[in-house]
């Protein structure tokens, strides 16, 4: 019983520090997430702003822009999964690429090769472990996706999708994504970036109406200019939506640990009180008897 | 109060021929003091005989007879001796006959196919069958000498898979089941029995101590069933007698096999169920016996109890005695001083654990802490050595795991450690196997799995071969075939 005793003192020390560790990334990420929601909601009218731009310019002109056809000269596919760096977010990570995996299956059931670019530690970890190579990975900036990373992914994935079948172009373009719609739910989305689906007549009534446009010096080098800037406003949009949903993913998830952490605690120690009054009540009643076998004897 | 002892004092000349009378002075329960004269003071354990006339209690007609064994000097003329039998109606200044000689207990061919009680008695004898006894052994005998002692190892496969790959036994060696209430002991060595005993061309010999009475006489009834009796004695003090017999009925069904080993030169087993009880039984009189108690209540010489017994469990040159003990271990706590002071004598220890029996996981045998002397690669070979050994490492980490799995949840594990909790997990299963003993509950008969499939199998889920089957697969089944079977069974109910 003494033994016992020690065992589960031992453990509550260490639950205990486990505990002050998760307390503290709690309110970490508690803090950070201010910031990451107000980016989201920063990049938000600039991305409006283009794709009202990339809409108009498409629905006022019959251009046949190679961003905006489908491509039939190769079956394969790009898949970009946006995952954190760190674990300790709890499902985090492991919805999206669930997710990915998903779209990876539908993909292949419609005859497509899937091509994956990570962004995040735990998606490049993923694809590794798995023995399945990348063609583009990122990390290290999960938590705070800067603009610049953004561009140097846009420029991957747009090459890849420019770049002829033989260099080993891509026909579409999938994000995968946590979606930040509110601080207690987030939900991971697939979007295809490319080609752009165009929905004709989006205008809606009595809204703002449409101006005629007129593009100078034509719509095609307006969309040539306007598309990868477009392509890189959403993708940055999807990163920051990931920052974001990450953030509180781990403030949640490190809020039930350090509540798991406590019934462990509470747990242990309830043995741990019941192995010691086991043991005093062994050590006195092994006393008493003493006592008593020496007294009749 | 020492014991001057001398164990295997021969009957003195005077004592055989004029009986030597005492008579009763005190009586505390199952301990009784006597006055002799003093000249005809009766050696330390020697046997003593007293009759107990029934009527006078207002009982049946007829008299008991009650044999007691000297266990102390006290001086005065007064010795201290330990009842075989409930003391009841038992009366001071009642004669007590010294028979000059230990108890003993018939040995040979004649003890095969009968059941005994401590003092040799026969209890299964058929009408009008005498058991004609033509040797008799004291049960009190020194140990073989240490030149004496087998050095040989050789491994015991007994066809259930954990015990097989991860406690080993030895031909000829001392094998625990250590385990606490309920979780499966006598249901293990029932098993073994079964197992053992049926496939065994030499003898075997089990000791009832203090289990159930019930479950001796299934065991009685099974043996005579499948005809094993014949080749098996048995000798029981359960649970409902005094604890002067548990205490020795141990070391009776112990002379029995000995004298197998030593005169027959056979390879013996010997089943114990339960050591604990011998144990407990010597801690019920100690007390009395006047001895300060130790630690945990326990008499002050439990170890020397204890090796007294385990040092003559042995085997000599050429002839063994593998035996099997069951170890009841009080409120599942393995430092308690009995169980303690068991481990350090066996060869293997297999541990059964609540948690695993609480899963439904039959055998419940513990892996990581249940170990053999000879899990050593010079005796089991590389191969079973290094499996054993991962299959314990995946174990061991899948332990750790799962605390940071309580706490943060398993889709916080890294890719690797997600694999292993998988691995453990059909390892866990795997290690439960379909036994005999459970036909009747489960209804799926028992299997024997040869020690190479076993190892197969296990490096195979170690290394992913078996990464795709599903953990209920390997539920409750034997060897690789069963595998097989249960996943497409299992393929085809998911459809």
């Amino acid at each position: 019983m003494g033994g016992q005793q020690r065992v589960y003192r031992q453990r509550i020390r260490s639950t205990q520090s486990l505990k002050k560790i998760f307390r503290a990334m709690e309110l970490i990420a508690a803090s950070r997430i201010g910031k990451a929601r107000d980016r989201v909601t920063a990049a938000a009218p600039y991305s409006r702003a283009i794709t009202r731009a990339i809409s108009a310019v498409a629905t006022h002109s019959s251009v046949d822009h190679p961003l905006t056809t489908e491509r039939t000269d190769t079956n394969r596919v790009a898949v970009l999964v946006i995952t954190a760096d760190r674990g300790m977010a709890g499902a985090y990570s492991a919805n999206v690429l669930r997710e990915g995996e998903r779209l990876a299956e539908r993909l292949r059931g419609e005859g497509k090769e899937v091509v994956p670019f990570a962004f995040g530690r735990r998606g490049v970890g993923y694809f590794k472990f798995r023995k399945r190579e990348l063609a583009g990975e990122w990390q290290g900036e999960s938590d705070a996706p800067t603009l610049a990373t953004a561009q140097e992914i846009a420029r991957a994935l747009y090459g890849a999708f420019t770049a002829s079948a033989e260099e080993g172009g891509v026909s579409e373009l999938h994000i995968v994504y946590t979606h930040f719609s509110s601080m207690v739910s987030q939900e991971p989305r697939v979007i295809r970036l490319l080609p752009i689906e165009l929905v004709s007549g989006v205008a809606e009534p009595g809204e703002d109406v449409e101006p005629l446009y007129e593009f100078e010096p034509s719509a095609e080098q307006v969309l040539d200019a306007l598309l990868p800037r477009y392509i890189e406003s959403r993708i940055h949009a999807c990163m920051l939506q990931g920052a974001a949903s990450e953030l509180a993913n781990r403030q949640r998830a490190m809020h039930t640990a350090v509540e798991n952490a406590e019934d462990i605690i509470r747990q242990y120690t309830r043995l741990a009180n019941s192995a010691r009054q086991a043991e005093i009540t062994q050590e006195i009643s092994e006393i008493v008897s003493g006592a008593d076998a020496l007294a009749a004897s | 109060m020492t014991p001057t002892a001398k164990t295997d004092a021969p009957a003195s000349q005077e004592a055989a021929n004029t009986p030597v009378i005492g008579r009763v002075a005190r009586v505390i329960g199952p301990v009784v003091d006597i006055e002799f004269p003093a000249d005809a003071i009766p050696d330390v354990y020697n046997a003593l005989t007293v009759d107990i006339d029934l009527s006078a209690q207002g009982e049946d007609e007829g008299v008991l007879h009650m044999t007691l064994e000297v266990a102390q000097h006290l001086g005065d003329n007064m010795i201290r001796a330990i009842a075989l039998k409930p003391t009841d109606g038992l009366v001071r200044g009642a004669e007590v006959t010294d028979t000059g000689a230990p108890i003993s207990v018939p040995v040979g061919d004649v003890t095969k196919g009968h059941v005994f009680n401590v003092t040799g008695e026969v209890l299964n004898a058929k009408e009008g069958e005498t058991v004609e006894v033509t040797e008799r052994w004291p049960i009190h005998r020194k140990p073989p000498a240490f030149d004496q002692l087998e050095s040989k190892t050789q491994m015991f496969e007994t066809g259930i898979k954990s015990i097989d790959l991860l406690t080993p036994y030895v031909q000829g060696g001392k094998i625990g089941l250590f385990g606490g209430a309920g979780v499966g002991k006598t249901v293990l060595i029932q098993e073994m029995i079964y197992r053992v005993a049926n496939n065994h061309d030499g003898v075997s010999v089990f000791a009832g101590v203090g289990e159930r009475t019930r479950e001796g006489n299934d065991l009685i009834d099974e043996m005579t069933e499948s005809g094993v009796i014949n080749q098996t004695a048995l000798v029981f003090g359960q649970m409902d007698e005094p604890p002067g017999t548990r205490l020795r009925v141990a070391l009776s069904a112990l002379t029995m096999a000995e004298y197998f080993r030593d005169v027959q030169s056979q390879d013996v087993l010997l089943f114990i169920d339960n050591i604990f009880r011998f144990t407990q039984a010597g801690s019920e009189v100690s007390t009395l016996l006047g001895r300060m108690p130790s630690a945990v209540g326990y008499q002050p010489n439990l170890a020397d109890e204890m090796g007294q017994l385990q040092e003559r469990i042995t085997s000599t040159r050429g002839h063994s005695i593998t035996s099997l003990q069951a170890i009841y271990v009080p409120a599942d706590d393995y430092t308690d001083p009995a169980p303690a002071t068991t481990f350090a004598h066996l060869d293997a220890t297999t541990e059964l654990s609540r948690e695993i029996a609480s899963r439904g996981l039959y055998p419940a045998i513990d892996p990581l802490t249940s170990s053999s002397r000879i899990l050593d690669p010079r005796y089991v070979g590389a191969d079973h050595y290094s499996v054993a050994s991962d299959v314990k490492a995946i174990l061991q980490r899948n332990k750790e795991l799962q605390d940071i799995i309580a706490i943060l949840g398993v889709d916080e594990l890294s890719e690797e450690d997600k694999i292993i909790v998988a691995r453990a997990r059909k390892i866990q299963q795997f290690l439960s196997q379909n036994t005999y003993m459970a036909t009747q509950f489960t209804g799926v008969a028992g299997s024997t799995v040869p020690l190479t499939e076993t190892i197969e199998a296990f490096g195979g889920i170690v290394n992913g071969k078996y990464d795709h089957i599903s953990e209920q697969a390997f539920f409750n089944i034997g060897g690789l075939e069963d595998l097989d079977k249960a996943w497409n069974r299992i393929q085809k109910e998911i459809g």
